[in-house]
């Protein structure tokens, strides 16, 4: 890859993802047509692509020219309290809220359908299973899309892990309550959690809770750091 | 650029809008032009001009469109109504600066 080196500079400096791909691209296109220029004037080909590289600019001057516009860097650079502190809870909130919705659009149908009052055991399971995904799969998964947003932007590693830790502290937890078969009702619950509450989880299980949220931040930060060592 | 770098604040621009009023153009094309209408005298190192080409697609002066030519992709940049009303009113200061620091080196000085 010819701007390798370029893209990576990019990136670390703040710049949206999405204007370091269209740039390299334009910025290959361009390349092309000088180099084909070059050699239309009689130049060989080693000569044309090196007098190309130099028209097209030095890594230096399309750094300093992308820098000079905040406007291209992307909203996790210029504002990485905002997305790691808070929108791990907003995004874990909508994503717990979407099974939970999907659970009461079903009790209403089964409801208006005529259904028993009482909760039928296939709902109970349905609901179970829900829980658990809110509980056990959505904060891990959250966690890991942070990561992700933080790798592909080269953010330092201590901003996902800054999110791992908010959802660690301040998570969400679902509960479900179903009475006794013969009586009717139940309820499904989603709120915040803190270690010990008293409807909160257990330690033993919060603890593992939580070292599968934050391990994604910790995998970004080894890789990070082998990644400095490698360019020292 | 090869002209003084102070004075060129804002020309590139202006340039740019002025080049795509006429017809959609991609990078290499708009740098070639404006090397070409200016005789060499503004002159970038060419790949600076797509931060600016960004610039203006984000704040609605231009839009960008990725397209076949000549069995490649290029992304055409047009120039939207907007950019239309920002270059009239680059053109207006640009002329009346001009005008006012014609006058002043070439009219009399005994007004200072």
């Amino acid at each position: 890859m010819p701007f390798e080196e370029l893209r990576e500079r990019l990136l670390t400096s703040g710049i949206a993802p999405r204007h370091v791909r269209r740039y390299l691209a334009e910025l290959g296109d361009h390349l092309d047509d000088l180099t084909q220029a070059q050699r239309d004037a009689g130049y060989g080909a080693q000569d044309a692509v090196i007098r190309a590289r130099a028209r097209l600019g030095e890594d230096d001057d399309l750094t300093t020219a992308m820098l000079d516009r905040p406007a291209l860097r992307s909203l996790p650079a210029r504002a990485p309290w905002l997305i790691f502190g808070f929108f791990p809870l907003v995004s874990l909130a909508a994503l717990c809220a979407v099974p939970v919705g999907i659970l009461a659009a079903v009790a209403s149908l089964h409801a208006h359908a005529g259904g028993s009052p009482a909760a039928p055991s296939w709902f109970r399971d349905l609901t179970l299973s829900a829980v658990f995904l809110g509980n056990w799969l959505l904060p891990p998964l959250t966690a890991s899309l942070f990561t992700a947003l933080a790798s592909r932007q080269r953010l330092p590693a201590h901003w996902p892990l800054l999110a791992s830790i908010v959802l660690v502290v301040i998570g969400f937890h679902m509960q479900a309550r179903f009475p006794a078969p013969h009586l009717h009702g139940g309820s499904l619950g989603i709120g915040l959690s803190f270690p010990g509450g008293q409807d909160g989880i257990s330690l033993s299980r919060w603890l593992a809770g939580s070292l599968l949220i934050i391990t994604p931040a910790l995998l970004y930060w080894g890789w990070r750091w082998r990644q400095d060592l490698s360019t020292r | 650029m090869s002209a003084n770098p102070s004075f060129m604040s804002g020309v590139p621009e202006l340039l740019v809008l002025r080049l795509l009023q006429d017809r959609e153009m991609y990078g290499y094309e708009i740098v070639a032009a404006i090397a070409a209408v200016t005789g060499q005298v503004v002159a970038p190192k060419e790949g600076v001009i797509y931060p600016l080409l960004h610039d203006l697609e984000k704040e609605g002066l231009l839009r960008a469109q990725r397209r076949p030519a000549g069995g490649r992709t290029r992304v055409y940049y047009t120039l939207t109504s907007k950019g239309v009303r920002r270059l009239f009113d680059l053109t207006d200061d640009w002329t009346r600066m001009t005008r006012v620091i014609q006058h002043v080196l070439k009219g009399p000085l005994h007004a200072i």
